[in-house]
């Protein structure tokens, strides 16, 4: 290890080179005016039929029943809730990257948030239909909401279940304005670039005649000051909640204080990764290597490397508080976990999610695109089992041995699995041809002699 | 367009310092009624237009707390008022659990809204017929360029010396904005036909739609597999029976476990002699028995028993039962009366269990001895 | 850019005053636990673990956030990072506030007993962990890695105020992401040993976390107390209102930290209601136990939560030291909150409560002083110095 002497007395700066407001107008806007080129097909037709295999097995779960799916008792909780964590999970990162950065001042967030805030939509649309199809009967939502029913019932605000539903539909609905009050002036700057009628009528539809006028802008920086102050605690929340579905019961392995902030360490963490992951593409094919560097890249790792120990730390306490609770079932839970059936996902988790990312710690693997793409990748796996193993193994052996059982997911269980990365790599797809994937106006305040010099 | 409206004259700057300064000069020059375009926020320009801090923070403070309280009000009127329901044995106030709900709305409520606010109360927006829409100068603050516009409503305006004092700050390009003379004619639009037409529309399409989902989406079953099992089901048709019943009845004589049938039917004597009261007189027997007595026999006897019902007159007049006959009858023959009926009296044998029947005779007891106390009882 | 910083025109010694106050208050203090230790050794006892574990809040905490800096790459808080160098040095004193109770561990925790031992599986379960020898042997590793990770940060700190140079803060740096795996490990450790073992039939995983919620809150309120009071009497160069900003959003998101981490341990446990975990928080909510209970909601999250709300409180320095103090005070309820009702069923407060708290106070001005006069109170040899100094958000 060379002790190179770095430059503690600049701040690097957030863009490379220093475009010009325009050129950066021109390098953002670039994609939205092409049309796509041959390799964005091929892309979008092969996460279009992942997505068709999951419209085929949804529809298939709707016409048949649950009873295609690998659940039954003990084990009624399978794919559906693991995929459903593990998507709210992928959804954290984005909300992080825009809120929490924002308010730790962390310039490097303005090249990846709009990507990320987007991602989080996503994600949280792809986590929004699991728990609907889990109920077995899609088309009767509305029993989710506290209205009054004919038998003057209310919906159960002690219920996990129920905050669920709260948590989720507020973090959709919080994130969504977030992400369109950012769009506001950017849709703004593309009505007055477009020569194409049709898009001018949309874009001056929904910037909503914006003039980027200080008495608004003035405005709007504190409204997205005061978002972001309330969308940090609320990101914080939704994965909290969610851990209180499993954490709230006397089940052993879900019983557990930790699991709140353990929980949200994880979905950052694997948010940060898919992040990372999709990124390390748009960056590739749109020209945004200034724009979103290699710095920023490296800034995520960091993060996914403190992130992942904060998960091993929580797998070592549930270890270690498991024996010295000295609870018989919670330590036949651990040591099952680590060497019962499942004993596979528990360790491709814990190699995937504690171990791999360790890599991080030389600067020449957090700086090198392949490297990182593919620990990435093993980030998302050992979080997808993370999951897994937390509520396969935990259902599968009760307090009762007469009880126990063993789970396999089935087709369908996989293909909407699948068919929920087509759907989420196909929003992707269409978000990046028709909105910015860059904030415009935040990138312009931050490249060179983008603010007075003395203020 | 013979009689143009001007709006404002614009100038634009290239720099942030150069707009910054301008902003100050024109601040200091006395003028109010102007704006800034830059195509993101530049630090310091609410000090250099002399801006006052955004009050928006008021606003989600309000919004928040509102949404603290209604929803804390709300969750605490449904559990303990509306529908108490014991939930895992804990308090119907459980509070804790309130706090994930709580929060959720307070949340969505102080974002939602302050942004609504901002939209509408601050910027008044959607407005997309702004003079300065579509203009050179609106597209070039839009990308790169810095631009002030001073309005014609300021109270020191003035074309010519405004349009100097532009340049003498530095400002290029510098121009006047016209209004669009149709978003001046503020003429009465709401008899338009067109309009009243698009709210028509919309009436019947929200009605409609809404009536259809409430009254027949709601109660679509898509597919029925659950409730329609190829099953027998209990009091429906079925055809599997040439009767066409769905019921079947057992096979005759089938005795149901500890219903041995009456072994007295039609023979009171033998009912007195043999019949024994299995029940003791005690204060849980004669509670029982005065409840069962005042649903099913107080109605005829009367609630003392009496004979003095609130049906007396409609039907030949039911018999008191603190006559010496009926209190000297052993506890069988009343059993047996209840059973099998007597004159008018039908058998109550299937509204009154058997231990019911023999509460009822302890309770009957009880009141002719009331009816008739002695001296002794008193003590 | 500007002028290299220098120290000229900062005043260096520390009031005679405030100094004669720090060894008044340590006498005091020494003298009031020694008479407590001879009137009362049993309730002494769990004084002193309330005072250990506040003392390593703030000592072991002002050693995280050097480690926290370095790691960050943050420049706001480089112009203050002396003073928790300062403060970190108690770390080197730990041995002399644990050091009483090595005698008296029998007062304090239930699982040393020889009799308790053999009546009771489950402390027989847990005796690998729980006995005194590997007790005494884990404070001693971890007083010697705290000690150690101190020295090397202060020893490269220092040296770059004459060398200037750039690479000792990449060897921080580097130190730092050691740190920080050790100081994780070892603060539950000492979360475990000091205040959950004492009731040891009791677990909770997020234990550890509580306690670093709290100590980090203790450790940033005792440097913001300071850093003001140097700030106002001229021991530090002029700082800009941003770099305050900071230290109050630091207290304030760690004031909904705490909060968040509290309320998830009580939710989990209540909705649960399993008996062996419910008894912890029952002990808190009877015997006057419970309006300790609810003061301490109201001082350790209502109280700052509504002070640091504005941000213009967050910059107000009158404010900010009140609420700095006050949330020491709210950390010490705290851990009396978390020890004291090991120590008696009904609520009980007690002159001896204050020996410690007298005792620490008196220390920290005492070691304070001394440290001003040996070394600079700003890292001038630090190259993100400048940018601190002129940070903005």
């Amino acid at each position: 290890m060379s002790t190179a002497a770095l430059d503690y007395t600049r701040e690097l700066p957030v863009v490379e080179g220093s475009p010009t407001a325009a050129e950066v107008d021109a390098t953002i806007a670039a994609p939205l005016d092409q049309f796509p080129s041959r390799m964005w097909w091929i892309i979008f037709s092969i996460a279009l039929s992942f997505f068709s295999i999951g419209v085929f097995c949804i529809g298939m779960t709707l016409y048949k029943g649950l009873g295609l799916w690998g659940v039954n008792q003990p084990v009624s909780w399978g794919f559906d809730i693991v995929n459903f964590v593990f998507w709210v999970g992928i959804g954290h990162a984005g909300t992080l990257i825009s809120a929490i950065l924002f308010l730790l001042r962390q310039r490097w967030r303005t090249g990846i948030a709009r990507f990320a805030e987007a991602m989080t939509i996503f994600a949280v649309m792809c986590a929004g239909l699991f728990p609907l199809l889990h109920t077995g009967r899609e088309w009767l939502p509305m029993y989710l909401s506290p209205y009054p029913n004919q038998h003057g019932l209310w919906v159960n605000f002690t219920s996990p279940l129920l905050w669920d539903v709260f948590a989720v539909s507020t973090y959709f609905t919080v994130s969504l304005v977030f992400w369109y009050v950012g769009l506001i002036p950017d849709l703004a700057t593309l009505r007055d670039r477009t020569t194409n009628k049709i898009k001018k009528v949309i874009y001056s539809l929904f910037s909503l005649g914006w003039r980027h006028s200080n008495r608004h802008w003035q405005h709007y920086e504190r409204a997205y000051l005061i978002l972001a102050g309330f969308a940090t605690p609320l990101v914080l929340s939704v994965h909290t909640i969610v851990s209180f579905d499993f954490a709230v019961s006397v089940i052993p392995g879900w019983h557990t204080t930790i699991f709140p902030p353990y929980f949200v360490a994880g979905a950052v963490f694997s948010g940060f990764a898919m992040v990372q992951n999709v990124l390390i593409f748009v960056r590739q094919a749109f020209n945004l290597k200034h724009i979103i560097t290699l710095d920023h890249l490296e800034k995520m790792n960091k993060v996914m490397i403190l992130t992942g120990s904060m998960v091993g730390y929580a797998y070592a306490m549930e270890m270690f508080i498991a024996w010295y609770g000295g609870n018989q079932f919670e330590r036949f839970v651990f040591l099952n976990r680590a060497l019962g059936p499942y004993a596979w996902a528990y360790w491709t988790m814990v190699s995937c999610n504690v171990i791999f990312p360790q890599l991080f710690w030389f600067k020449k693997i957090r700086r090198s695109i392949p490297a990182m793409f593919i620990i990435g990748i093993t980030v998302n796996i050992g979080m997808w089992f993370e999951r897994f193993v937390i509520i396969v193994t935990s259902l599968s052996r009760d307090f009762l041995p007469s009880s126990w059982g063993h789970y396999t997911p089935t087709f369908y269980d996989v293909g909407i699995l699948l068919g929920s990365f087509g759907l989420f790599f196909t929003l992707i797809l269409i978000f990046v041809r028709v909105l910015p994937v860059v904030s415009i106006s935040e990138l312009k305040a931050v490249i060179e002699g983008g603010q007075p010099s003395k203020h | 367009m013979n009689e143009k409206h001007l709006f404002a004259v614009t100038a634009l700057f290239d720099t942030p310092d150069e707009i910054i300064h301008a902003a100050h000069e024109t601040t200091s020059a006395g003028y109010t009624r102007f704006d800034i375009n830059t195509p993101y926020p530049v630090h310091g320009m609410d000090k250099a237009m002399g801006l006052k801090q955004s009050r928006l923070g008021v606003f989600a403070l309000v919004f928040g707390l509102l949404g603290a309280t209604s929803s804390v009000l709300f969750m605490t009127w449904v559990t303990l008022i509306d529908y108490p329901l014991v939930i895992g044995g804990k308090p119907f106030w459980s509070w804790p659990a309130f706090v994930p709900v709580a929060f959720e709305i307070t949340v969505l409520l102080a974002s939602v809204l302050s942004v609504v606010t901002m939209i509408v109360l601050y910027f008044k927006f959607p407005n997309n017929s702004h003079p300065l829409h579509d203009t050179p100068y609106m597209k070039k603050v839009s990308s790169n360029k810095f631009g002030i516009c001073i309005q014609a409503d300021d109270p020191t305006f003035n074309q010519k010396a405004v349009e100097e004092f532009l340049a003498k700050v530095g400002g290029k390009e510098i121009g006047p904005v016209f209004f669009d003379l149709e978003d001046l004619d503020h003429g009465q639009h709401i008899f338009d036909p067109k309009f009243i037409g698009v709210l028509a529309l919309t009436a019947i399409l929200v009605s409609g739609g809404t009536y259809f989902t409430f009254n027949k989406l709601l109660y679509m079953e898509p597919f029925s597999w659950m409730s329609a099992q190829a099953k027998l089901k209990a009091q429906r048709p079925s055809d599997l029976f040439t009767d066409g019943i769905g019921m079947r009845r057992p096979v005759e004589g089938t005795v149901a476990r500890g219903f041995l049938p009456y072994p007295f039917k039609g023979k009171p004597d033998e009912a007195a002699k043999n019949l024994v009261n299995p029940l003791l007189p005690t204060k849980e027997v004669i509670d029982r028995g005065k409840t069962k007595f005042l649903t099913y026999c107080s109605p005829c006897h009367g609630n003392f028993a009496r004979g003095d019902s609130r049906l007396a007159g409609q039907f030949p007049n039911p018999p008191t039962l603190h006559s010496d006959k009926v209190r000297n009858w052993p506890d069988g023959s009343i059993y047996h009366v209840i059973t099998e009926g007597q004159n008018v009296m039908p058998s109550y044998a299937s509204q009154i269990s058997r231990d019911d029947r023999w509460a009822i005779i302890q309770y009957i007891r009880v009141l002719q001895r009331a009816h008739n106390a002695k001296e002794s009882d008193l003590k | 850019m500007s002028t290299p910083v220098s120290l000229e025109g900062l005043k260096k010694e520390l009031p005679a005053k405030l100094r004669q106050v720090g060894w008044g208050l340590l006498v005091v203090g020494i003298a009031a636990i020694a008479l407590g230790y001879v009137i009362d050794p049993r309730r002494m006892a769990f004084d002193n673990a309330i005072g250990y574990l506040f003392f390593t809040s703030v000592a072991v905490g002002s050693v995280f956030l050097i480690a926290l800096e370095y790691i960050a790459g943050a420049v706001w808080s480089t112009p203050m990072r002396r003073v928790n160098e300062f403060l970190g040095s108690l770390v080197l004193l730990l041995p002399l506030i644990a050091l009483p109770l090595f005698f008296h561990l029998h007062d304090l925790f239930h699982w040393t007993h020889e009799e308790a031992l053999a009546a009771d599986k489950v402390l027989v379960a847990k005796s690998p962990y729980l006995n005194v020898s590997f007790f005494l042997i884990r404070f001693a590793v971890m007083y010697l890695l705290w000690s150690l990770f101190y020295v090397l940060f202060t020893r490269n700190s220092t040296k770059q105020d004459t060398t200037k140079d750039p690479r000792l803060t990449t060897i921080n740096v580097r130190l730092a992401a050691f740190f920080l795996p050790v100081f994780a490990i070892s603060l539950t450790l000492t979360a475990v040993d000091w205040a959950m073992s004492l009731e040891p039939h009791w677990a909770s995983t997020i234990f550890g976390v509580y306690y670093f919620a709290g100590t980090v809150l203790a450790s940033i309120s005792a440097a913001t107390v300071v850093i003001i009071y140097f700030h106002e009497n001229g021991y530090l160069p002029k700082l800009q209102r941003d770099s305050f900003y900071s230290l109050g959003a630091l207290l304030f998101a760690f004031i909904n930290f705490w909060a968040y981490i509290a309320f998830s341990q009580f939710l989990l446990i209540w909705y649960a209601n399993l008996p062996d975990e419910t008894i912890w928080f029952i002990t808190r909510w009877k015997n006057g136990w419970e309006v300790v209970s609810i003061l301490l909601i109201i001082v350790h999250f209502v109280v700052p939560y509504v002070a640091l709300l504005t941000q213009d409180s967050k910059m107000d320095l009158k404010r900010l030291k009140l609420v700095a103090i006050w949330i020491l005070i709210a950390h010490l309820l705290d851990l009396y909150w978390l020890v004291m009702p090991s120590y008696s069923e009904k609520v009980s407060l007690s002159w001896t409560d204050l020996a410690f708290p007298v005792f620490i106070v008196g220390l920290a001005i005492v070691v304070m002083a001394y440290k001003m006069k040996r070394n600079n109170v700003i890292a001038i040899g630090d190259p993100k110095l400048e940018r601190g100094l002129s940070f903005r958000l």
